[in-house]
């Protein structure tokens, strides 16, 4: 693609983003009350669709106060950092055969960089306030994220042993026989699982309930800075979404009848809607639960995966193609 | 080795989880905490000082506004109080519309508890629909006394009103069809006592639904298990009454070891459990809510073939009739007088309890011949479950203080009266 | 079975399953305000003082109402009336000190005060909360023929 091309692909992906996740607010309202017998916002706009914007409105005007002993550089800081960093990572995903911004033969490392830089936001949010609640908030929320970082990248192994190549433009095109899904459901499941942690998303949103915690990380924040960090979690959502579909169930790859692009975005969707389920129908483990699954299941769990997956590729594939 | 101290945080009076005005100062270790400490008062109302000021049926309003989620079970206890000392006995059929009321109110009340119970733990889909069915219960006590909570509706001698014979229909609007509309009046085209036999049949399908989302769950096991748990003498000693007791396997139930108005008559098992945790006292919780459905349904059916009084004929103590008020000059007298001086209870102390959905609700009265009672002393059952906070929830963790709030049932209303 | 059960969550798949189901229910919510919830005619809304068919106003001074009240929201001052009766010359029901029992409407003998199934007033301003006896002979004028239609759904069972 020629320069103005891609950086005209890189605006319209930009602002597409941004308006999905601030959209993303209103679809959630929506499908959660739809879920809990009653309507969402319906009132403002057709079908309450301008509920987004007002909630955008609202945000922007809202009194932005550092806390007067606050750490100021840091505290602006931390918010941004969590918004940048899953903007970029939406860099990497290929919608459509040729459609990327950037086609790095380390993509998958490029993810888990990025997901790793995230946890920095918490941190300095917690530090910065001035809080000791939201402080310790803040360490929960690092060391939860950390623990499933871990085994996020072991659960992929297993994809990248079947399809060769870091790449992602590489692993959706090994996925044209069959999509990774299928021999890789246990590493699916427990991707899913981190993704969630990563994202704190309920069942693993201790981070933002305020039923458990004193405080959160996030206490002290109001106004856009507060909004970042929602739109850095709505952003990471559909990062995470857009990724297991990349990862596992075949990217763009879809019947002909509709463009590649389209398959993307219905599978996209598709992911987001059961994070959504997920919200509205479990209840929330207790943190040193939620900590001893990760640590004493769900690794043991990747690791089996990527020594399963290897012996059976060693065993199966012929000399010639193991090694390549 | 320097001296680690605890951490003191305060649970504070405003938190989402506190159910009410909960002060709870809390000192962890870590996430561990060591000692809880409940500051109650903050809703405190001088319930029972006013009712010192008050003619005896002037108070039934107080009452209810105790524990102001389990309305009539409140105004039963007082009344039954009254009526032990007066030494009267309300007619078969007001025994029966209170038997009922009390089982809609254990409905309405275990199904709060169920939603915000379920809702502090992280499962908020089940709030909702816990409150989808309140809707309808609201609506029977609406339909009865006028008002959706806090009906003021039993008085010493019976209850104020019989069952309507039409429930309140829903209007035709513009974003209801007409097959819609017909559809949602179905349940509401007879008396109320239909109405309530609609929705006892409809029940139990939603109580399986809660159940698929919480009992089985691993999740939620694993939130409840061996959480607060209390052994049967320490609950006794602590003196549990209601669920918490029969959670912890101990097999007391005033509706069936000390019964009052009709439950001898009526057919109903009482759920124990065995463990004494919060997973046991869910499990009881909702087989009651099963079986308060079959109590309703009983009295529903004994009432649709039983027309009779509803309040006792002594004028003394009850108002008589509006007909019979402007017509007849002793009964103008008896209006005026109970609306003015009320009635005088022979002197006297009782103390007479129901079983609430928290537990057992009890109400010391003390009288000294006056329209106006000496005492009240109402018995909440909160109190001592709260004051048993501390033991249930030494060395568990931060986000299990919530679940044992949850599980005790506190509302403040009763605990700070 | 058992390991089986555990590491596909039916039980969680099961949870999802029945929470997908209500997408597809009738929604419980009530569109305000087009749309009302269903009262009876025993709603204990706002108060009003009716007037007989003839046009003389109802209540008697006996104060009744204001001996029963728990809350002692209702304030009466009696005298003789323009026409040489016993009248009202005050009737203030405090609107925020009220609990809306209905006991004022079951002592008055006459059915001069009453609680209307209204349910949708506010104050602007301050003391807007004291009802005045002009203002509830006006809501009693208003919507007589709602508050006479429900007390005599009623009548029966008082």
């Amino acid at each position: 693609m020629s320069v103005v091309a891609m950086l005209f692909f890189i605006v319209v992906l930009l602002f597409a983003l941004l308006a999905a996740a601030a959209l993303l607010t209103w679809v959630e309202r929506r499908l959660l009350a739809w879920w809990q017998d009653r309507y969402g916002p319906n009132r403002a706009g057709p079908f309450g669709i301008l509920q987004a914007f007002a909630d955008v409105i609202k945000i922007l005007l809202k009194e932005d106060w550092i806390p007067p002993l606050a750490d100021k550089p840091v505290f602006v800081i931390a918010p941004a950092i969590v918004a940048v960093t899953m903007l970029l990572g939406f860099a990497i995903v290929p919608l459509a055969p040729g459609l990327v911004i950037a086609d790095l033969n380390v993509a998958l490392l490029f993810f888990f960089a990025m997901t790793g830089l995230s946890v920095y936001s918490v941190t300095f949010a917690g530090w910065a306030s001035n809080n000791n609640y939201s402080l310790l908030g803040s360490l929960r929320t690092a060391a939860q994220m950390i623990s499933y970082e871990v085994f996020m990248l072991l659960s992929l192994v297993g994809v990248v042993i079947l399809a060769g190549s870091f790449r992602l433009t590489d692993i959706v095109d090994a996925q044209r026989g069959m999509w990774f899904f299928v021999p890789q459901f246990v590493g699916l499941v427990v991707f899913f699982l981190a993704a969630i942690a990563e994202t704190h998303r309920l069942p693993f949103d201790l981070p933002e309930a305020e039923h458990e915690l004193v405080a959160g990380y996030h206490t002290e924040y109001s106004g856009m800075k507060f909004g970042l960090f929602f739109l850095g979690e709505y952003l990471g959502m559909m990062l995470s979404s857009a990724m297991i579909v990349t990862l596992f169930f075949g990217g763009w790859l879809g019947p002909p009848f509709l463009p590649p692009i389209v398959w993307f975005l219905l599978k996209t969707a598709f992911f987001v809607c059961l994070y959504l389920l997920l919200r509205a129908a479990l209840p929330r483990p207790r943190y040193d639960q939620l900590m001893g699954y990760a640590w004493k299941f769900l690794l043991p769990v990747a690791l089996l995966n990527i020594v399963v997956t290897g012996a059976i590729v060693v065993a199966t594939r012929s000399p010639a193609e193991v090694g390549s | 080795m320097p001296e680690i101290e605890s951490f003191t945080v305060n649970f504070g009076p405003q938190h989402p989880a506190a159910h009410g005005v909960l002060r709870l100062v809390l000192e962890m270790e870590g996430e561990v905490i060591h000692k809880a400490d409940p500051h109650v008062g903050l809703l405190h109302r001088a319930t029972e000082k006013l009712a010192e000021t008050k003619p005896y049926n002037q108070s039934i309003g107080y009452m209810d506004r105790l524990d102001y989620v389990s309305m009539m079970c409140n105004e039963h206890g007082y009344v039954l109080a009254i009526e032990k000392l007066l030494g009267i006995k309300p007619p078969i059929r007001a025994q029966y519309i209170r038997v009922m009321f009390d089982e809609i109110t254990r409905i309405l009340n275990h199904l709060m508890w169920l939603g915000a119970h379920a809702m502090d733990i992280g499962a908020m889909t089940v709030f909702l629909y816990c409150f989808r069915e309140r809707e309808d219960l609201m609506d029977v006590y609406e339909a009865v006394s006028g008002t959706r909570m806090h009906a003021t509706y039993y008085r010493p001698g019976g209850v104020y009103r019989d069952l309507p014979d039409k429930m309140p229909q829903y209007e035709p609007s513009p974003y209801r069809s007409a097959k819609e509309l017909e559809e949602l009046n179905e349940a509401r085209s007879g008396s109320v006592l239909d109405f309530i036999e609609h929705f006892a049949d409809r029940f139990p399908a939603r109580i399986d639904e809660y159940e698929t989302l919480l009992t089985d769950n691993r999740i939620w096991k694993q939130r409840t298990v061996n959480i607060g748990v209390v052994s049967p003498e320490r609950a006794m000693q602590l003196g549990f009454s209601g669920p918490m007791l029969r959670g912890s396997g101990v097999v007391w139930d005033l509706r069936k070891h000390q019964p009052y108005e009709v439950y001898d008559q009526l057919d109903f098992d009482i759920p124990v459990g065995k463990n004494g945790d919060c997973y046991d006292r869910y499990l009881v919780r909702v087989e009651e809510l099963r079986q308060s459905t079959r109590i309703i349904k009983q009295c529903v059916e004994w009432l649709k073939k039983n027309p009779g009084p509803v309040m006792i004929d002594d004028r003394k103590i009850a108002p008589p009739r509006r007909i019979e008020m402007k017509d007849d000059m002793e009964s103008l007298i008896h209006h005026f007088k109970l609306f003015t001086e009320g009635y005088s209870v022979p002197e006297g102390e009782v103390y007479a309890a129901v079983e609430a959905p928290k537990g057992e609700f009890g109400v010391y009265l003390i009288s000294d011949g006056a329209n106006k009672p000496y005492r009240v002393k109402v018995r909440a059952p909160g109190f001592p479950h709260l004051a048993a906070m501390n033991e249930m929830v030494k060395g568990h963790m931060l986000a299990d203080v919530v679940a044992v709030i949850g599980t005790q049932d506190i509302v403040f209303g009763e605990i700070d009266r | 079975m058992y390991p089986v059960k555990t590491f596909l969550m039916t039980e969680l798949l099961a949870g999802l399953r029945l929470t997908l189901k209500h997408f597809f229910t009738r929604k419980a919510t009530v569109l305000y305000p087009e749309e009302k919830t269903p009262k009876s005619p025993r709603f204990r809304g706002l108060h009003a003082l009716r007037r007989y068919p003839n046009g003389q106003e109802r209540c008697i001074a006996c104060k009744l109402c204001e001996a029963v009240c728990p809350a002692q929201a209702i304030t009466i001052e009696s005298g003789v009336g323009p026409d040489g009766t016993r009248r009202t010359t005050r009737y203030d029901i405090d609107l925020f000190k009220c609990i809306y029992c209905g006991f004022c409407e079951e002592a008055c003998p006459v059915d001069a005060i009453v609680e209307t199934r209204i349910h949708e007033f506010h104050m602007e301003r301050r003391g807007e909360n004291i009802m005045t006896k002009d203002k509830l002979l006006a809501v009693g004028d208003k919507y007589e023929a709602m508050i006479a239609a429900d007390k005599a759904a009623d009548a029966p069972y008082r």
